[in-house]
């Protein structure tokens, strides 16, 4: 049931690997396990999700169903917030769990979110707080290729997500920092590489930008968007030395996706990969394609 | 203030000295200088920094010569020399540190002597060198400015490419590194000039002094890094950087290594305290090693502004003040006495704030481990951090009491912790340290309470205790822990 559930749903998918991700970071990097802040942005994912959907949410089925269904995307958002920023007070860490699950709610066009909920959370606090930083996910270059290359198998043999968005970003972004790196510079291959094993950038082209319900519709509007997305962090990275300039970049760019929408009326992304999951008697997964996967 | 600062650079310390920058040096002498370990000072608020760097150069100073990569032209304004005591005292009072606690003999009950006091650090930095030659004007290198500081001819170059630069210096009597070009030349289309260092002979006469003083620069620039793949070229093996970061905001970050605290808080076997240079030196190639080596390790972190009392716990030097703070770079402190800094603030906003933050950071790099500079990141994170290690001293006198015969047993037990505790720090077999276990150190002990007496107690312990790779197990428990719960609450 799980590994079927595991092999339909890229939720699931995605909440192994970040399990893996925090286990690895807390075990093995010896990261100063801040129970306190993990727990503060679980628990106020949590109670947000909860209280939100029970006053906000759409009443087409029972609110325990509804709660059991987006309760992977909760979690899913709290475990980027977990693996990416990083704070000393509980408030801010608090404010930024809110706003990641409260912005699914409230800043929405047409039943869909604007923003990527953790990403939002990640860049509210960062900028308007000055109080969090952005851990650019230093976990040591080998360990953040393996776990990238058993990402990509595994989206790869699964099919559980569309892989379409991350090749694309990440071999934008790759590709400029190799020209400019390697072709134009003259760094050794090992610098480029160091550039490009971040964990932040895996979390982010694997987990954050691929949300389906903040991405186009339209497959050549997504592919030109998402383009943009990572040539403009590109310049920001390699000119502006903004850490974590994709996610910001992200944040800038979801607002023009509803914009995209408009220009190119594609039909709506449909939350699932095999048929089974595409019959009407699992209505209730209607509801998980309302809810965002981050 | 300028005089100020002359007449403290006059004062000459006589303590053994530290380090160079990691800007490559070069050198008449064919190659015998070497870097080892450098110190450099790094400020940063906004988009100003402010690089302090140290030079422990031994031998004729006619050989000395630098070349730093740095994002701007900069003014002579922008240049100074500081008093290399600073250095000195940032160290010792950032350094790691052995604190020591005092039982109490329970068949006496409590007196007031209880007291915590903290050890004299060894110095835990050895040495750096740099070397130079004579000038001269050519087509492919543009001297883009050239000032006297000092004791110091400075020169800022920039230039085209690579080979010219290395013509350049080769035939300006520098010995260049042979494989130094496939560095100079990304910097060189990065855009950065070089600020070349040798000394000026006349200047340094005049100062009746054999020491060099550090060179602070300051300029504007986004980017927060330091140049030490430069660095590299002429260093053979590993180089050990420290750096001293003071920021308004908070701690300092490496942002393209991975960001570390170097092991603390342990209780250690008495006997450490005569060798504690070594131990720490022990531990942290223990730690450098078990990390992977391509880490920033922070060895001290705490909000130092000048009207903060508690500044460590304990303090293993006086605590910076703020005329030494200031000699650093911290120009946010400059009030009325302290002038020299004053043109830096013109150009930007200024929160007036006049916190000061100090980051300790410890590097061991090579060329394999470390393929790119230096980038960092001054973070809101105001957390104190101190790497520290705790001796405790045995109670004395007759323990015959019940009280007391407890309090041996405990002893024993502690103790036996404290020499597996050591083993694992330092990653060092039991039997390594038998030498200064044995050594007479605790006569006051009673007899089996003595290390050398727990020694093979706790070797035979360790060998039968085979760690399990319990990271692993809970690894596993967690995963299979949040499947079953998923499971269980229906979600899968």
């Amino acid at each position: 049931m799980f590994l079927q559930k595991l092999f339909k749903d890229a939720r699931y998918f995605q909440i192994l690997f970040q399990t893996i991700f925090l286990s690895y970071g807390i075990l093995f990097l010896h990261w100063q396990a801040a129970w306190w802040l993990y727990s503060t942005y679980f628990i106020t994912s949590i109670t947000t999700q909860l209280v939100f959907e029970y006053f906000l949410g759409k009443k087409t089925f029972a609110y325990n169903k509804r709660i059991a269904f987006s309760f992977p995307s909760v979690i899913i958002s709290s475990f980027g917030l977990s693996l990416l920023l990083k704070t000393n007070h509980v408030e801010i860490a608090a404010l930024a769990a809110f706003i990641s699950i409260a912005s699914k709610f409230i800043i929405k066009i047409k039943g869909k979110h604007i923003f990527n909920p953790s990403a939002l959370g990640i860049v509210t606090a960062i900028f308007l707080t000055d109080t969090a930083w952005f851990s650019p996910g230093q976990w040591g270059s080998g360990t953040v290729i393996l776990f990238g290359v058993c990402c990509l198998g595994f989206i790869v043999v699964t099919r559980v997500q569309k892989l379409d968005i991350s090749l694309t970003f990440l071999g934008t972004f790759a590709g400029l920092l190799f020209i400019r790196q390697i072709i134009y510079l003259g760094w050794p291959i090992d610098f480029f590489v160091q550039s490009i094993s971040t964990g932040s950038l895996l979390l982010f082209s694997f987990f954050m930008i691929t949300d389906p319900k903040t991405i186009p519709d339209n497959k050549w509007a997504r592919i030109v968007w998402c383009i943009a997305i990572a040539a403009v962090a590109f310049y920001l990275t390699t000119f502006k030395f903004i850490n974590g300039a994709p996610i910001v970049v992200l944040i800038l760019a979801q607002p023009l996706v509803p914009l995209l929408d408009w220009l190119f009326k594609a039909r709506r992304f449909q939350w699932t990969t095999s048929p089974k999951y595409n019959t009407t008697k699992n209505d209730f997964l209607h509801i998980v394609h309302t809810r965002s996967i981050m | 203030m300028k005089h100020k600062l002359l007449i403290i650079g006059v004062a000459i310390i006589a303590t053994p000295f530290i380090m160079s920058f990691c800007g490559f040096y070069v050198s008449k002498a064919d190659g015998t200088l070497k870097n080892k370990t450098s110190q450099v000072i790094l400020v940063r608020d906004g988009n100003k920094n402010v690089i302090t760097m140290y030079n422990d150069f031994k031998g004729d100073t006619k050989d000395f010569a630098m070349v730093v990569p740095v994002p701007v032209v900069l003014k002579k304004e922008d240049i100074k020399v500081v008093d290399q005591s600073i250095f000195q005292k940032l160290n010792d009072y950032s350094a790691p540190r052995l604190v020591e606690y005092w039982d109490q003999n329970p068949c006496y009950g409590y007196r007031e002597d209880d007291k915590m006091a903290p050890m004299a650090n060894k110095s835990l930095s050895e040495v750096a060198v740099s070397g130079y030659g004579n000038v001269r004007k050519k087509d492919a290198v543009k001297i883009e400015a050239q000032y006297i500081v000092g004791e110091y001819d400075i020169l800022i170059l920039s230039a085209k490419e690579s080979s010219g630069l290395k013509d350049w210096l080769n035939e300006n009597g520098y010995k260049i590194p042979a494989d130094a070009e496939e560095v100079l030349d990304p910097y060189i289309k990065s855009n950065l000039k070089f600020f070349v260092v040798k000394v000026n002979e006349k200047e340094k006469k005049k100062l009746n002094s054999n020491f060099l003083r550090p060179i602070q620069i300051k300029f504007n620039s986004p980017k927060f890094m330091l140049p030490i793949r430069l660095g590299m070229a002429n260093a053979d093996g590993d180089q050990d950087l420290i750096v001293y970061a003071f920021s308004r905001k908070g701690r300092i970050e490496c942002t393209n290594y991975r960001n570390t605290n170097i092991v603390t808080d342990k209780n250690i076997p008495l006997f450490v305290q005569k060798n504690f240079g070594s131990f720490y030196g022990n531990l942290f190639t223990h730690q450098w090693n078990n990390e992977n080596k391509a880490v920033a390790f922070l060895e001290y972190a705490w909000n130092v502004t000048p009207i903060n009392q508690m500044k460590c716990d304990p303090c293993v030097g006086n605590p910076p003040t703020e005329q030494d703070l200031v000699q650093s770079g911290v120009w946010w402190l400059n009030g009325k006495d302290w002038t020299d800094y004053s043109d830096v603030d013109e150009d930007e906003m200024d929160n007036g704030s006049r916190n000061v933050h100090f980051t300790r950071l410890h590097f061991r790099y090579n060329r394999k481990s470390f393929a790119q500079d230096l980038m960092f990141q001054v973070t809101p994170n105001t957390e104190n951090f101190q790497a520290r290690y705790i001796i405790t001293h045995p109670a004395t006198g007759d323990l015959s009491c019940d009280a007391g015969k407890k309090y041996l047993q405990d002893l024993k037990a502690r103790r036996k912790k404290e020499l597996l505790q050591l083993t694992a720090l330092t990653g060092t077999n039991i039997n390594n340290w038998q030498d200064d276990a044995t050594a007479k150190n605790d006569e006051e002990t009673v007899t089996e309470a003595q290390y050398a007496t727990l020694l093979p107690e706790v070797k035979n312990e360790s060998d039968n205790e085979k760690t399990l790779p319990g990271s692993m197990i809970l690894l596993s428990a967690v995963i299979l822990g949040s499947a079953g719960f998923m499971r269980w609450k229906g979600f899968v």
